[in-house]
């Protein structure tokens, strides 16, 4: 047992001198294979961190959203249905929601506005400065850090919006979101559910959609199957559903991504295959002067094996760590608008690379293993080369 | 469900499979039909070389598979973030009639490439390469497994739906959020079956113990027989009790959730041991077929020796790790 490993360790020293040795070749092939990897990479890398960012995001909403359809669009929902969700067994508390968006004509953004029954403090995020509003207390707003980006508030704590007929509502500004809250907050304006009904002109036992607690997250199935039987008119969303549409949409996106990249990756395969055939009559001698020594057919290959492992291994590492360093630090420029929404205002936040295990060997999969099994076939071709011949010629 | 980066991997990993084991047939088939041990002509320098491709690329397949196997598992747990009532791999896996046996096609897979690998090894060891034949036959008959493991990995993709809420229709419901109460094998067996596993991992250890110190072809073949029938004991009660204790949760019973971070990577020090075992004991048995062939006698036993010495010491491991989070149960009642 010894032995054999201590041969493969002289075949490991041989190998990697032969590396530096054909320098040139090497470093070529090493820059090409690093740049897709990197480039793979930072689509795994991205759409990892971005499914973090969202089931972060989604551990925040209710478990149930329930919204009023009519003839296949949301409608607002009276709240005498909340009387009717309250009385199934498991839930603790359904609260009545009033949300939109508002247009920001000067500046062309979409803020959301979102108007909240109750204690407004309840579960929300920090705060960077200010206090939320105290309960029924009226005419205060906690805004997100792109909101006083946007109105331009500069120090002013004021500012008002357009009602639908045109006249205007004012705000105090109570709160700002804290900046690591970004992803949820960015564009939010946060409001009392008087308020809110009072800007969107909605009258006062209508909301727009109804948050619905329960207690056992197992039985979220079940509760949200009993509202829909108890109120066919509406949409169920869980929050389940909504985590696993997040991951099959960002899959799907980077698994597009991956598809492209692969005629990358193939494109270099076949570089990789072409640059291991092609001989040059220098190799040529060197392998035979290495059979005239005694070294046998699977002695090269293995040196040819450990070249390619080192080689590849080598871009793997590098492309990874450019990757995470493009991610984390760069905010991974190059690929952002294709993962992300198309929104104007929405990607304002930092996006933290998460590196797991799992996605490691998902790389390691898709460009090391590639790359040693189209160098096989070449290799073999090298170490089988007739001693007399090379010799000779 | 084919455009997903674990679904391309797998599917990549399955086509290099097949190319390197295609290629290696080839030399199979060019083997079977003019290999003359005793000639020198130039084809049969030209096949002398040619093995050693073929076996090469064997070997590479090898660990492609063994490879692909945990890829697959982290795929399925992956996947079961998609699918509705799946709340791990088990969950995807059951999820359509691909699953499982896409499963056990890629484990057995390994122990047959593992076993080619072994006559392989012996082959080369004997200057007349008295296994040629043999060997490529063997190889030959792996060809459509691994297409099997292809093809089923295909249609098992392909038949995943991922849960989208779609905004035009109404609600999707899980049928029951299943996953946590599912169960591999079946209901529970209770004690009586973690009796009976270590009472068996027993008599398997004593009966290595006779095959090591005997060196007769009827031990190993008891304790290769005994070793088939621990594999699929063994299984078993990791599902249906081990798993328990290991999560300290009476019904989470998933045979991969272990292989997780989660877990501390747990599993890998059970499965890894008892996958060693169970090979090295099949495999102690499994030579004793071409021990009489020439120059191969002293080698064969040679190599049973190991095999049953290695498998003896990873039984032992492995009986060991499994039991621990049993004995910590009973002596400390649980985590803590």
């Amino acid at each position: 047992m010894k032995k054999y490993f201590e041969k493969q360790r002289n075949l490991l020293d041989y190998a990697l001198a032969s590396l530096w040795r054909r320098k040139g070749k090497n470093i070529s092939v090493f820059l090409v294979f690093s740049l897709v990897i990197f480039l793979l990479a930072s689509f795994l890398f991205l759409s990892r961190s971005l499914q973090v960012a969202a089931q972060t995001t989604l551990r925040q909403t209710p478990e149930i959203t329930v919204q009023r359809m009519v003839a296949g669009r949301q409608e607002s929902m009276p709240l005498t249905y909340a009387e009717r969700i309250r009385g199934i067994f498991g839930v603790r508390r359904v609260s009545p929601r009033v949300w939109g968006y508002h247009y920001n004509e000067v500046t062309g953004a979409n803020i959301t506005v979102m108007a909240l029954a109750g204690d407004p403090e309840l579960g929300r995020e920090p705060l960077a400065e200010g206090a939320f509003w105290q309960q029924g207390e009226q005419g205060r707003a906690v805004i997100g850090q792109g909101v006083v980006k946007d109105l331009d508030l500069g120090g002013r704590r004021t500012f008002s919006f357009f009602r639908d007929d045109l006249t205007l509502k004012s705000f105090a500004v109570a709160g700002i979101f804290a900046p690591e809250t970004n992803i949820l907050t960015y564009d939010l304006v946060l409001l009392d559910i008087a308020d809110g009904r009072d800007l969107f002109g909605l009258a006062d036992d209508l909301a727009t959609d109804l948050l619905v607690e329960v207690v056992n997250p197992l039985e979220i199935a079940t509760v949200a199957r009993k509202i829909s039987e108890r109120l066919p008119d509406t949409r169920v969303v869980t929050r389940p559903q909504i985590q696993g549409t997040y991951q099959a949409v960002f899959s799907w996106r980077s698994g597009v991504a991956a598809i492209c990249l692969l005629s990358a990756l193939s494109a270099f395969i076949i570089l990789a295959w072409d640059k291991a055939s092609g001989m040059s009559p220098e190799e040529r001698r060197e392998i035979s002067i290495l059979k005239i020594l005694g070294w046998q057919t699977p002695d090269v290959l293995q040196v040819r094996f450990w070249e390619g492992f080192a080689l590849s291994l080598l871009a793997f590492a590098a492309g990874a760590i450019l990757a995470y360093v493009h991610v984390g630090y760069f905010q991974a420029a190059l690929f952002r608008p294709v993962m992300m929404g198309w929104s104007v205002l929405r990607p304002g936040f930092d996006l933290v690379p998460i590196v797991q295990g799992g996605d490691l060997l998902l790389i390691f999969c898709l460009s090391v293993l590639p790359y040693l099994a189209a160098t096989v076939v070449p290799a073999w071709r090298c170490a089988a080369v007739a001693t007399d011949a090379a010799m000779g010629g | 469900m084919l455009v997903n980066p674990w679904s391309l991997a797998l599917c990549l990993l399955a086509g290099l499979s097949l190319f390197l084991l295609g290629m290696a047939s080839k030399t199979a088939l060019r083997v079977m039909r003019s290999w003359q041990p005793a000639s020198d002509s130039a084809r049969q320098i030209g096949l002398e070389a040619e093995i050693w491709l073929s076996s090469t690329l064997v070997q590479y397949g090898l660990a492609f598979q063994v490879i692909s196997l945990f890829l697959f598992v982290l795929a399925a747990d992956h996947f079961s973030g998609m699918l509705a009532g799946a709340m791990c791999a088990t969950g995807s896996l059951l999820a359509n009639d691909y699953g499982l046996p896409l499963l056990a096609v890629k484990g057995t897979g390994i122990f047959l490439y593992g076993g080619w690998i072994v006559f392989h090894q012996l082959d080369i060891s004997s200057e007349t390469y008295p296994l040629v034949r043999f060997k490529y036959i063997l190889l030959l008959c792996l060809l459509p497994f691994v297409v099997a493991d292809a093809v089923l990995l295909i249609l098992y993709l392909t038949a995943l739906q991922p849960d989208i809420i779609t905004s035009c229709c109404a609600i999707i419901f899980d049928a029951a959020p299943s996953g946590t109460v599912q169960n591999l094998v079946g209901g529970r067996h209770g004690q009586g079956l973690l009796l009976l596993h270590y009472g068996w991992a027993a008599l398997l250890f004593a009966a290595g113990l006779v095959a090591w110190r005997r060196r007769q072809a009827f031990f190993y073949l008891l304790y290769g027989v005994g070793m088939l029938l621990f594999f699929g004991l063994a299984l078993t009660t990791l599902v249906a009790e081990i798993s328990s204790y290991i999560y300290a949760m009476p019904f989470h019973n998933c045979p991969f959730c272990m292989l997780k971070k989660e877990y501390g990577y747990f599993g890998f020090l059970l499965y890894i041991p008892l996958f060693f075992s169970v090979f090295c004991g099949v495999m102690a048995m499994v030579v004793e077929l071409v021990k009489s062939r020439p120059g191969l006698g002293r080698r064969v036993a040679e190599l049973q020796r190991v095999m049953v010495a290695v498998s003896l010491g990873a039984l032992l491991l492995y009986s060991t790790l499994s039991a621990w989070h049993y004995l910590l149960y009973l002596v400390a009642g649980g985590e803590g």
